[in-house]
């Protein structure tokens, strides 16, 4: 028999008999069924759960053929990609998806957007692998749940004529390829970027909120402002059918941040305290230098292996896809990275790196 | 492998395609960029190796975590508003302008919950089991009624500062 001594079932047991009643225990219906206040809390999450419905219904009936077809066209080279065996390493490069890897992965890992948002707090001096898996990827916050991003600059990513417009461009020295690998022909474009700057300013309440039980942050990081940029940047791509590189090489000036007074330190090991950034992910992180100056570079663990090899005296990092299909290599020297990739092999890919004039 | 197409990727895709634009949609609140979320999604779907059995849950939180993602830069839905023609006058442009701000109350309160309350938010309202979405968030079955029910309570609260009425 019920006792109005009996403890209240808590307000998502309450919401949980909206849904699934019978996920809920005989004794906490029970319960309910003759508690006044809990029937009133009940009550509360219907209304709730009602204007939410309304608010987030949707009347999407998507035509799936048409998205269907659109799909397959968007991703036909991938899909006409699929190689015959003794082919598969090179014919594999004509997956955009490849393509879109191996820029990614020279340009720090910028496709891991939300992992590239807490990268950007280092000052770059050298570039380290960080293996994480899919989930690891879907999981990680936004950096605007913990405060305000603001883009100051947008880098305008765009093609150019040729070398010295893309030196006019950016500033930087071209690098220049003195042997192209074995079956990469033609002239490369070029694609330039501007600067992105953006700044970032931390907010204690945001981060309480987005954290749930987050820890006080340190004196001073509350209100602290992060200014970071990055570039700006060049690519070089041969293409070798329909369009899709077979080399691409890429020299950015590496993210740097500055902050208004917080060290780098101060504001890392506070962010990476934070409950939400994977546990393994946020392990990684910890072990590189407090000073800021390795630029965690995310890779899928489950598709590319990491190892490291010396271009001309500067440590590199090389990448290489599982199944072959893909290897590059990427290095920091004197606020610069570079990086060469390719549907080519490690010592190809290492050849082209070690020959850049 | 990172670019062979998946046996099953057209299966999957005819199958779960409804389920991730209606998931995109309940963050977007349009078809149209609900749309262009759901084959991201797929593009990604296309080169990973979830087996296919796991597929609708990966999907519908990769649907999740990529419309939040879409709605928390405000690029897309900032280019496509400002691109909306504002001088020409329908009969019945005060439904219209009615309906869209209140769709943009609810996108912008979306947008300020902490993401895995957004995150459960969604996926709970898009049908998807408490067991499901506790696998999906890393959360015990039993807090997920806890996450959703304060995501609701923060939602309607946040929509009624502003007059929401329902």
């Amino acid at each position: 028999m019920r006792s109005l001594t009996d403890r209240h079932p808590a307000d998502g047991t309450l919401r949980r008999l909206v849904d699934e009643p019978a996920g809920v225990s005989d004794a906490d219906r029970a319960h309910v069924a003759g508690c006044a206040a809990c029937l009133a809390g009940l009550a509360a999450a219907q209304r709730d759960a009602a204007a939410v419905a309304s608010a987030l219904r949707t009347d999407a009936a998507p035509d799936v053929d048409a998205a269907w077809r659109r799909f397959s066209a968007a991703s036909a080279p991938v899909r006409s990609a699929v190689p015959a065996a003794p082919r598969r390493r090179r014919v594999a490069l004509r997956s955009p998806v490849v393509a879109a890897l191996g820029v990614v992965l020279i340009l720090g890992g910028a496709g891991a957007a939300a992992a590239a948002d807490w990268l950007q707090i280092f000052r770059t001096e050298q570039v380290a692998a960080v293996p994480v898996t899919e989930a690891e990827l879907v999981a990680l916050p936004d950096l605007s749940a913990y405060g305000d991003l603001k883009v100051i600059a947008q880098p305008d990513v765009h093609d150019v004529d040729g070398l010295a417009a893309a030196r006019e461009a950016t500033g930087l020295d071209v690098p220049l390829v003195e042997q192209l690998p074995a079956g990469v022909t033609g002239n490369p474009s070029f694609t330039v970027g501007g600067q992105l700057v953006a700044e970032f300013t931390f907010s204690a309440a945001k981060a309480a909120q987005a954290a749930g039980n987050a820890p006080p942050p340190p004196a001073g990081l509350d209100g602290a402002t992060f200014r970071l940029q990055a570039g700006p940047g060049i690519a070089e791509t041969w293409s070798e059918g329909h369009g899709v590189p077979a080399l691409v090489v890429a020299r950015v000036v590496a993210p740097t941040a500055y902050s208004t007074g917080v060290p780098f330190a101060t504001a890392r090991d506070y962010l990476l305290s934070l409950p939400g950034l994977p546990d393994s992910l946020a392990d990684q992180l910890r072990t590189f230098t407090a000073d800021g100056s390795t630029l965690p570079l995310p890779v899928p663990a489950q598709l590319v292996t990491s190892s490291t090899a010396d271009v001309n005296g500067t440590t590199a990092t090389v990448l290489a896809s599982r199944d072959g299909a893909f290897t590059g290599v990427v290095w920091v020297e004197d606020g610069v990275v570079t990086g060469v990739a390719g549907s080519l092999s490690e010592d190809e890919v290492l050849a082209v790196a070690r020959g850049l004039r | 492998m990172v670019d062979a197409v998946r046996a099953d990727l057209e299966v999957v895709f005819r199958r779960d395609y409804p389920q991730v634009v209606a998931v995109a949609a309940r963050v977007l609140g349009s078809r149209d960029e609900a749309e262009d979320v759901a084959q991201e999604v797929f593009l990604s779907f296309g080169r990973s190796r979830v087996p296919a059995d796991e597929a609708p849950r990966w999907l519908s939180v990769a649907a999740a975590h990529t419309a939040l993602n879409h709605l928390r830069s405000g690029r897309r839905r900032a280019a496509r508003e400002e691109a909306a023609p504002t001088d020409h006058v329908a009969p019945d442009i005060a439904d219209d302008v009615v309906t869209r701000e209140e769709r943009r109350r609810v996108r912008a309160a979306l947008a300020k919950l902490p993401r895995r309350q957004a995150v459960a938010l969604v996926l709970r309202h898009s049908g998807l089991s408490y067991a499901d979405v506790a696998a999906a968030l890393d959360l015990s079955p039993g807090s997920v009624g806890t996450t959703v029910r304060r995501a609701e309570s923060a939602l309607r609260e946040e929509l009624s500062t502003h007059a929401f009425a329902d």
